[in-house]
């Protein structure tokens, strides 16, 4: 398979007030077309920053990211993002936030027409067509992250970036949108870094998970290739023993042998850095 | 006359010329009506130059014959649409006329010498109409009132001797010195005929008002004083003497007569006793507005004599008409009764105390309107008495200055066209002829004195309290 | 706020009870909801009458008793009669002017008739208009320049760090006292032989300006600063440009705080302008204020009530067309509430 995003030695370094801070160390990975790639971590271990340096809302501090042959240095909608927190506009319906996105992207080459089939299917891809005149205030969360999907989708990205796009959801809403994410995968074949902390949306959804070791110089630790045949039903997979171990996999990385090693006395100092951290992450 | 000569360089003709088309001349502001032997205008009015104007006023019952010559549509009458508006003190007054926001006013008689002399806002103001004699008075709150009872005389009935003197209040005051205490007056204007006349009063009773020394920088007019004179718009005169601030003050109509209203306090005395028939406000505008609008100013002048006649005609008859409007809101605004207690031949004096002053206001009658030299004179006398004229002057001074600012040549063009549309009768102005722009010596003061216009620094030198020739502070 | 206006019309309309009225139109009412809504007011209120009448009959002033609520009541309809009689003398005088105009053509046909305004009184109905239009006008000017200003500082940390210690140091400074610079200011370069507007409109105009400017402003300012990041790099991430940014996302984003920047500021300036007029001696309510006190009349005090009534009404009226637009234009409906 062809490479078409190539993260290569990206080190990440925050300036901070006491002194500079390194949150990522020699970052390495090449994505392929078509794949979907889960980073998981502890939290605070440069997920999303990686995301963001994809995405160009950051800007690597050494090393580079290569899409398509071309190195990024600036945001795009080649590479949709779809935030945690939805990020819609709450002045503007689900229609009209799609339609922002599109006509930005497309509003050259596509008529009127066609921006509204357009907006209108992607809209239908995510199930959102009954109420895509409603506004972010008027539908519930997980609602508003199908549009913020659909949105992401109708830029036709490269490739799509989805930091957490299902934390803040509930248990059930959740599984609704992977099982949703899935058939849309399964449809559009699109390329995807998807941050997560749920080791099992990460199993279910994903091509291969890159596992991070923890900050500071956070780098990519594993990487597991989740070769679980798709389609694929959570249902099934339950009782699969491959999905078992793979499962398990991530978990020993997780809490073996990147164990979050945090001295117990002292909460309040570790709040401290802790908020750093994000503060830097930020 | 000889100082006279330099203003007569324009002839008749000219200015009939002039005026015919209209024309903007510098000319016009130095030229003299010399009031041929003719009783007619021999000029001929034209239309005004400017039509829509803007007249200030203080709410003062004297400024009468404006809302008249409006409400009876003599400004209309001459093409003139005017707007009246109160103004909120005597600063803002001259300032609004000075910067063109107002094209003329209802002004001190001393604010326009004083403005074209320098002191305060220097400016070219001139005055074509005089707009009354009398109607100031000055009152004491209750407190005051109780202490210098006791030391007036009584008539028969008991009821106090009038005129009262300020030495009935001079105890009063020497007390309050002895208390260490200032006894602080209203006036409503450094260069107002209230202070001059309170000045006059106080001075008489042997109570020092105090001097000015602008040339120091002192303008505060309280140097060697015995009863320390401020500044109060009239309209806050009783309010501010309710107040405590001030224990008596020096004001136009009706504020003295809201004193007895509102119980707060006792008129002493009115200017009619202090000076019988002393001149009062004048109509100010810049000499400016005449040289560019000489009909307009003619024609202002025309609608302010007749109003000033329908005030005064057939024994102040039409007065309590002229109280109605004055009591509007937009004009002085006082109650009726108010109003009316001074501007229908009586005033009040302690309440109930009532007495007639068939001339407290005059507004036409004895040539009220024409704009004497002589009146402009005294005013002169009485800065370089309290030192706001600084140093000495000599006699051709004052009747320069006061021909410069008085102006009975554009007021003798508006009388004798009057005269000719049949409008007024000539009988009722000054024979223009002979009129050499002085009233014979005057007196009736309260201190028995004589003033002879004509000779200004004898008149300073005959006072026991102020500066005398020679004098400087 | 709806349900009680309905409810307090059929107080008025109907001699039913309010109750009754409404159920017989099948309106479900909610007892508890009509007494906080209609009959708490109107006991408050009626309250507050009985205790004014009664203080008032206990206050003697110098021009005579406090007005109580029937004077202040008559002077109503007396300002009223008096707006009606100079409409009167206005229309009369317009056609004396016509018949002038007339005359004066007959005899000098070169003269081209002009129509002036009416120069009588301003009646208090007047003194509403002229205070209502220069508020209005004073904060539509403030608002044209204070919420672009307000964008570009909070866009630009660099222009507001340059800017915020000068807002920072006039914010306080009551607008009054700007009123005599504003004044000679004003009568300094304000110099046209033919003014479009009067010079006192404009000084009372401007001072409201200064006082709306701050608090638009800052609002802005911040609405625009506090942004939300995400919403910031969805922008990024579409790259729209910098007067797309704007326009789409930066100002509809604004819009709760510019709005309530503007209600601030317009509650402020009204209250301002009273003064303004009252001081300046501007035409305009806070001018009715001042010369009916000066004036010292006997229905002074009634008259100045009712001006005090007027005025809080109309502050009232205008904090709740605010409110009104404020729902209207924007998205965030949780904070347009009281």
């Amino acid at each position: 398979m062809s490479t078409l995003l190539d993260i290569s030695h990206i080190d990440m370094v925050f300036d901070t007030p006491k002194g500079p801070f390194t949150a990522l160390k020699g970052v390495d990975l090449k994505i392929a077309k078509g794949e979907f790639v889960s980073l998981i971590g502890h939290s605070g271990c440069g997920k999303s920053t990686v995301l963001n340096i994809v995405a160009g809302l950051l800007q690597a501090s050494s090393g580079g990211v290569i899409l398509n042959g071309r190195e990024v240095s600036e945001p795009g909608p080649d590479r949709a993002v779809v935030f945690q927190n939805h990020s819609l506009l709450p002045w503007l319906t689900a229609y009209q936030n799609v339609e922002l996105a599109v006509k930005q992207v497309f509003g050259r080459t596509k008529g009127k027409a066609e921006i509204k089939e357009w907006i209108e299917h992607n809209l239908q891809l995510v199930h959102m067509d009954h109420a895509m005149h409603k506004r972010p205030d008027e539908i519930s969360g997980g609602m508003k992250q199908r549009v913020g999907i659909a949105r992401a989708l109708a830029m036709q990205p490269e490739i799509l970036l989805m930091d957490e796009p299902f934390g803040a959801l509930d248990a059930l809403t959740r599984a609704h949108m992977q099982d949703s994410l899935m058939e849309i995968q399964q449809e559009l074949n699109n390329t995807v870094i998807m941050i997560t902390h749920d080791v099992d949306e990460a199993v279910l959804l994903s091509d291969r998970i890159v596992m991070m070791s923890n900050g500071p110089a956070a780098t990519v630790g594993e990487i597991l290739e989740i070769n679980l045949e798709r389609p694929r039903g959570r249902l099934e997979l339950a009782q699969d023993p491959e999905y078992t171990r793979l499962r398990s996999e991530v978990l020993k990385f997780l809490y073996e042998k990147q164990r979050k090693v945090e001295p117990m006395v002292k909460p309040r100092v570790r709040k401290k850095v802790q908020e750093s951290r994000q503060h830097e992450a930020a | 006359m000889k100082w006279l000569k330099p203003f007569k360089k324009a002839s008749v003709q000219q200015v009939a010329r002039l005026s015919k088309v209209a024309a903007i001349s510098a000319v016009m502001g130095v030229s003299a009506f010399t009031g041929q032997a003719s009783a007619k205008a021999d000029f001929e009015l034209g239309y005004p130059e400017k039509e829509e104007l803007t007249i200030g006023f203080i709410k003062l019952t004297d400024m009468a014959p404006i809302a008249i010559a409006y409400e009876k549509g003599f400004f209309e009458d001459e093409g003139l649409y005017v707007t009246i508006e109160a103004q909120a003190n005597w600063k803002v007054l001259l300032d609004g006329v000075i910067d063109g926001r107002l094209d003329g006013a209802h002004m001190l008689a001393g604010q326009p010498l004083a403005a074209t002399m320098g002191f305060g806002t220097k400016a070219n103001i001139i005055t074509p109409f005089s707009m009354d004699l009398n109607g100031n008075g000055i009152t004491v709150s209750n407190e005051i009132w109780a202490q210098m009872k006791p030391n007036i005389p009584k008539m028969a009935d008991g009821r106090p001797q009038h005129p009262i003197k300020a030495d009935a209040l001079k105890p009063v005051v020497e007390k309050f010195q002895s208390e260490g205490k200032p006894f602080n007056m209203g006036m409503v204007f450094p260069v107002s005929t209230h202070n001059y006349e309170l000045r006059y009063w106080l001075a008489a009773g042997g109570i020092h008002p105090g001097f000015y020394a602008p040339h120091k920088g002192d303008t505060s007019g309280q140097i060697d004083a015995d009863a320390l004179l401020s500044v109060t718009p009239p309209p806050q005169m009783p309010s501010t003497m309710e107040a405590g601030t001030i224990y008596g003050y020096c004001v136009g109509e009706p504020w003295n007569q809201q004193a007895v209203f509102k119980n707060i306090g006792v008129p002493v005395v009115t200017d009619y006793e202090i000076w019988k028939n002393n001149p009062e406000k004048v109509f100010g505008i810049t000499e400016e507005f005449y040289n560019k609008y000489p009909n307009t100013t003619i024609r202002l002048t025309r609608a302010l004599i007749r109003a000033a006649q329908w005030l005064d005609a057939n024994d102040n008859a039409n007065r309590p008409e002229a109280v109605k409007i004055l009591s509007q809101s937009n004009y002085v605004g006082a109650d009726y009764e108010v109003i009316a207690n001074s501007m229908t031949g009586t005033f009040e004096y302690e309440k109930g105390d009532k007495r007639p002053v068939e001339d407290f206001n005059v507004f036409f009658r004895y040539n009220a309107t024409y704009p004497y030299y002589s009146d402009a004179i005294w005013y002169l006398t009485q800065m370089r008495r309290w030192g706001q004229i600084s140093e000495d002057k000599s006699d051709e001074w004052y009747k320069e200055l006061a021909a410069k600012v008085y102006r009975p040549d554009i007021y003798e063009k508006a009388a004798l066209s009057l005269v000719d549309e049949a409008l007024v009768k000539l009988q009722d102005f000054p024979d223009f002829e002979s009129e050499d722009g002085f009233r014979d010596p005057q007196t009736h003061f309260i201190d028995n004195l004589v003033y002879n216009g004509k000779k200004p620094n004898d008149y300073i030198n005959q006072f026991n309290i102020g500066l005398k020739q020679g004098d400087r502070i | 706020m709806t349900d009680a206006s309905v409810v307090s019309q059929s107080v008025n309309e109907g001699k039913s009870s309010p109750l009754s009225f409404l159920a017989g139109l099948g309106i479900a009412v909610n007892p508890g909801k009509v007494f906080s809504t209609v009959l708490m007011p109107i006991i408050g209120i009626v309250v507050f009458l009985l205790i004014w009448s009664g203080a008032a009959r206990n206050i003697d002033t110098s021009l005579g008793k406090f007005p109580g609520p029937v004077v202040v009541w008559e002077q109503f309809g007396s300002l009223y009669q008096e707006h009606v009689t100079e409409r009167e003398k206005a229309e009369a005088f317009y056609q004396r002017q016509e018949k002038r105009n007339a005359a004066r053509v007959a005899k000098d046909p070169d003269y081209v008739p002009k129509i002036r305004a009416y120069t009588g009184k301003e009646t208090f109905l007047d003194q509403i208009a002229t205070s209502l239009v220069t508020v209005m006008s004073g904060f539509l000017l403030a608002a044209l320049v204070a919420i672009p200003l307000g964008i570009a500082i909070g866009l630009n940390k660099t222009l507001n760090a340059a800017v915020n210690p000068i807002i920072q140091i006039f914010k306080p400074v009551s607008p009054l006292a700007w009123l005599p610079l504003v004044t000679m200011v004003v009568s300094a370069l304000y110099i046209s032989p033919d003014p479009l507007v009067a010079k006192s409109f404009l000084n009372s105009m401007i001072t409201v300006m200064l006082c709306c400017l701050w608090p638009m402003v800052i609002n802005t300012s911040v609405g625009v600063s506090s942004l939300d990041r995400d919403l910031i790099n969805v922008s990024r991430v579409l790259r729209l440009p910098a007067l797309k940014h704007v326009q789409k996302i930066v100002l509809p984003a604004s819009v709760p705080m510019i709005f309530t920047g503007m209600r601030l500021s317009l509650g402020v300036a009204w209250m301002v302008l009273i003064a303004a007029e009252m001081l300046a001696q501007n035409p305009g309510l806070g001018k009715f204020v001042w010369d009916e006190f000066q004036n010292g009349s006997s229905n002074s005090l009634a008259r100045i009530m009712v001006a005090v009534i007027v005025i809080g009404v109309i502050g009232f009226g205008l904090d709740r067309a605010m409110l009104a637009i404020q729902r209207f234009a924007s998205w965030d409906k949780s904070k347009a509430t009281h």
